[in-house]
């Protein structure tokens, strides 16, 4: 899970790169974002299940 | 934001679109970067290594097919990866140069190959480059000959680069081979900018050597590149060790001494091998490359004075221009002098020029997307027209 929650925040970071300077997201790039992020919470949800218990 | 004590995290790509002409290439794709981020550690790649220990024979991670599959894709024999094409350089001329002996290069070579053949005690004879600067067949014939009439000898090796590095233009590669193989002079041809950008057929240039540069052009981290050979020249540069300890009579089993043993035993091997699948797509789509390229170098011959010195159209995406007769003029006048370009590209989120060049400079789109090619290309016109530029 710790690595899944490290990719995920590097694909959010290729998104920063594709769309700089000016970081704003079409329709697919924000929904992409959004998919993204969910996954995110979703990962450190299970790590602080797993780390914490 | 600091990685450690006095290192601030780099965000120069996330911040800014970056036209710095030797980093486009080799910036890392997502799949390198997880790389990255797992075998950081020093020999990580070593978990599974067994006998015989060899970097291109450890199965796992699956190090030994990908360089057959390296080999595959250059239409090469043979492939070892290397600490940076420099290393790839050295490990031929380490091969076939002795001291004095005569070897050819262009007038544009990179300075790591003059190097290379400065530590094989060679001589540096240079092919040069016609007006256009492109470097032909017929003048690598003229300098063998030359190098023939004038020492007795043949030169032993010929360095071409198939692109150079100070404009970016496509030479005559496989008209230079042919010629030198007419005299039997082996030929490195040197891809730094050409292997992971655009397709590279080592059979079809003809060629005995092809070297890739990882960090320059494969989408890897430094330092990292290859260095593929025909089957025949394998023998020569990735012949196996000998050596005997004359105490202890230790030996050194299938080590390759122009290698140092292994190469890349870590975090760079892996980023190549993870960007791997993503650089053999993306040599099929060079064209799309230049498409965006080609809006960028619109909009510079937009503004008045300005010229592109590379050849023309381009064929690759690094370019060198001359802006003595545009933003130069403007740097004459300007309170910031030749220091207003760089910093009026930086207020626009535009990174990778060289802070005070208003003169000649290069600069590189590969791997742009359109829109960020078209804000670039606004971005340019927008400057010239702030400081009273015309543009047609």
């Amino acid at each position: 899970m710790l690595f899944q929650a490290i990719y995920t925040l590097t694909d959010l970071r290729v998104l920063l790169r594709e769309t700089a300077p000016l970081h704003e997201f079409d329709a697919e790039q924000r929904a992409q974002v959004q998919r993204l992020l969910d996954n995110l919470e979703r990962q450190i949800g299970s790590l602080k299940q797993e780390m914490l218990k | 934001m600091r990685c450690g004590a006095g290192i601030d995290a780099r965000m120069v790509d996330e911040l800014a679109i970056n036209i710095d002409p030797i980093q486009a290439g080799g910036r890392l794709t997502a799949d390198a970067m997880k790389a990255v981020i797992a075998y950081g550690d020093g020999y990580s790649v070593c978990d599974n290594c067994r006998t015989p220990n060899r970097l291109d024979y450890i199965s796992k991670p699956p190090i030994a097919q990908f360089h057959k599959d390296l080999a595959a894709w250059l239409n090469m024999d043979a492939a070892r990866v290397v600490p940076g094409a420099r290393r790839g350089f050295q490990a031929v001329a380490h091969t076939y140069v002795n001291k004095g002996d005569p070897v050819l290069l262009s007038s544009l070579a990179h300075y790591t190959e003059f190097l290379a053949i400065e530590a094989a005690g060679g001589v540096a004879r240079e092919i040069p480059a016609n007006a256009q600067n492109i470097v032909t067949a017929d003048a690598a014939a003229e300098k063998i000959e030359e190098v023939k009439r004038g020492s007795g000898r043949l030169p032993v090796l010929l360095f071409i680069d198939h692109v150079d590095y100070q404009y970016g233009n496509v030479h005559d590669a496989r008209g230079i081979v042919k010629v030198a193989h007419q005299y039997d002079i082996p030929v490195l041809c040197n891809g730094a900018y050409t292997v992971g950008i655009m397709p590279v057929d080592g059979k079809d240039l003809g060629a005995d050597f092809i070297v890739g540069s990882g960090h320059k052009s494969m989408a890897a981290p430094a330092p990292s590149g290859i260095l593929a050979a025909t089957a025949e020249r394998a023998q020569e540069v990735f012949r196996m060790t000998a050596i005997t300890g004359d105490m202890t009579g230790r030996k050194f089993g299938i080590k390759e001494p122009e290698m140092m043993g292994c190469t890349l035993m870590g975090v760079t091997l892996m980023g190549m091998m993870a960007s791997f699948p993503h650089v053999k797509e993306r040599v099929k789509h060079v064209d799309r490359e230049l498409e965006r390229a080609r809006i960028v170098h619109q909009a510079l011959l937009s503004i008045q004075g300005t010229k592109i010195l590379s050849e023309f159209p381009r064929k690759h995406t690094l370019t060198r221009v001359d802006t003595t007769g545009s933003f130069d003029r403007v740097a004459q006048s300007h309170k910031k002098r030749g220091f207003f370009l760089s910093g009026a590209l930086g207020e626009k989120g535009v990174a990778g020029i060289i802070p005070g060049a208003t003169r000649v400079w290069k600069f590189n789109t590969y791997g742009m997307t359109k829109a960020q090619a078209q804000y670039l290309a606004q971005v340019f016109v927008t400057i010239a027209q702030d400081n009273g530029l015309a543009i047609a």
